[in-house]
């Protein structure tokens, strides 16, 4: 569909060489997070690091895209110009399953606000904004 | 040798340059006039004072400006970290080891633009990208403060059954406080009606719950317990302190959005005074978003953890009632001052200078400011 003139991009991230492969996989519709390689633990968002254990030895790890809901807000208040149009959406701070208190920003979509319960089931859908940027948005989970 | 004592460390002057939006003033002017006002108070010179720390000015430059030297402690310190507080600790650390005598603080606030300013037409508005952790947040439309402020009431709300009339609760007795103090910009009363009514910036967060962004110089002079007499106006001292982290500055993924480092602040602060939460007379608790209040007097043992909703609209954190709270009317009505008009009404209520809201017989307060990845804490006291 053809861009209308005055289209406002969104901001995009500038990954660097720690973040590089978030960005990438997300293009590639997967949900990678960084791991240590030693203790097994998840670190996001990325570090030169392990908090943990020290070591150096971090990995991107590819994570099921499960999690569930730890907060949210809904943004009525576009701070940059591309989301001026996109208000309301709804802010979401989730959990991945894989560890507690491994958490993400993103969107929470498909779900009405009167059906929003925290801790609910969410899954991953990836949503391509424009052809340089996949973002990860959540949905609630169907029954499986 | 005996192992030294920390000095007891006394407040003796607080200042406020003029302050609103708009004002005209430069930094350098709200520094200034913030900086005579608190000598002024103290009845004290500049070569009083051998010391300085600021959070939104530059340490030896203001004090060369004001001729305060030769300096036995200088720092400025950065953005990440609990603003007035962060600045302020520094000073009552510096003193109470003993690298200076008297140490004046300041947090200047210039030209912190509406967020209306940032969404004036960029023909450039393509960036070239969003580095950092803020990659992590831009992308999706999140990164205001007001956002992480929504997700941390919502949670609290969820965890706790919080409702929104227990933060209007909270926000129309702030007014009402604001009502008996004239350098207040809003002082007319509010109804739940109309705290209902206001809009949310980022739900269940409204417009009313945020602090009132506006140019501000605020001073506070500390100094040791040996000089405090010397000076014009009756000393306050502090009685305890504390300054935590629990990690980077980071809120919007925070491990527990309900209880962070405010209780990490206040186990510190009470482990160093025999005074408990009930010898509080009233409460000075950090308002930049509404919920910070609430998280602070849980954190500080006022009430239980998820219990801040009921006890404030038990009316328990009115001017009469068991603990008073942010008795200038908190900074969502004041103004910005990023935690520096706490410190400075606990002051002001431990000299027993504030008039028609006035705490009868005021003693002990609290001042407290930050929440999340950080924050600071003090206890002061009137002999
Ligand atoms: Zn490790």
């Amino acid at each position: 569909m053809p861009q209308p003139e005055a289209a406002v991009s969104p901001p995009m991230p500038a990954p660097d060489e720690l973040t590089q492969f978030f960005w990438d996989a997300l293009k590639e519709r997967k949900l990678m997070i960084q791991r240590c390689q030693e203790c097994g633990h998840y670190i996001h968002w990325p570090r030169p690091l392990c908090r943990f254990c020290l070591s150096s030895e971090l990995a991107p790890g590819e994570v099921s895209g499960r999690a569930t809901l730890y907060s949210w807000t809904i943004a009525t208040q576009p701070f940059h110009p591309y989301f001026v149009d996109k208000v309301p959406y709804t802010l979401a701070t989730v959990e991945l399953v894989e560890e507690k208190n491994l958490k993400l920003v993103s969107h929470l979509i498909e779900c009405p606000e009167d059906e929003i319960k925290v801790d609910m089931p969410l899954e991953v859908v990836f949503q391509e904004i424009t052809p340089e940027l996949t973002l990860p948005f959540f949905k609630p989970a169907t029954a499986r | 040798m005996p192992p030294r004592r920390p000095n007891r460390v006394a407040i003796v002057g607080v200042g406020y340059s003029t302050v609103g939006r708009n004002t005209g003033l430069s930094a350098d002017e709200l520094t200034i006039q913030a900086g005579k006002a608190a000598l002024d108070d103290a009845g004290m010179k500049p070569g009083d004072i051998d010391g300085i720390t600021t959070m939104g000015g530059d340490a030896l430059r203001d004090a060369w400006t004001l001729g305060m030297e030769p300096l036995n402690w200088f720092s400025t310190t950065h953005a990440a970290g609990p603003a007035f507080s962060y600045a302020a600790l520094q000073a009552i650390a510096a003193i109470a080891s003993g690298f200076c005598h008297t140490c004046i603080t300041f947090r200047i606030i210039h030209r912190q633009p509406p967020s209306a300013a940032r969404l004036a037409p960029r023909p450039a508005a393509v960036p070239r990208g969003v580095g950092g952790d803020y990659q992590f947040l831009a992308p999706f439309g999140a990164g205001s403060p007001t956002q992480w402020a929504g997700l941390l009431t919502q949670r609290h709300m969820a965890q706790y059954g919080t409702t929104e009339e227990q933060f209007g609760a909270h926000v129309i007795a702030q007014r009402d406080h604001a009502a008996l103090n004239e350098d207040a910009f809003f002082r007319d009363p509010l109804t739940m009606e109309e705290y209902l009514a206001a809009r949310y910036v980022s739900k269940p967060l409204r417009i009313l719950d945020c602090d009132y962004p506006c140019d501000a110089g605020s001073a506070v002079i500390f100094t040791t317990e040996e000089r405090a007499g010397d000076f014009r106006k009756k000393p306050v001292f502090v009685e305890s302190y504390a300054l935590t982290a629990i990690r980077d500055l980071n809120f919007e993924i925070l491990d527990d959005m309900t209880s962070n480092s405010p209780p990490h602040c206040a186990a510190e602060m009470w482990s160093k005074t025999d005074l408990r939460p009930e010898d509080v007379d009233c409460a000075q608790l950090y308002d930049g978003f509404t919920i910070i209040t609430f998280q602070w007097l849980e954190a500080l043992g006022f009430c239980k953890p998820g219990e801040s909703g009921p006890f404030i609209a038990e009316g328990n954190t009115r001017l009469g009632g068991k603990l008073p709270v942010n008795t200038d009317g908190g900074a969502c009505n004041v103004g910005r001052r990023h935690g520096a008009n706490f410190c400075i009404e606990a002051t002001r209520q431990l000299r027993g200078e504030c008039g028609e809201r006035q705490v009868k017989d005021a003693k002990v307060s609290v001042f407290s400011n930050g929440v999340g990845p950080f924050c600071g804490a003090a206890l002061l006291t009137a002999d």
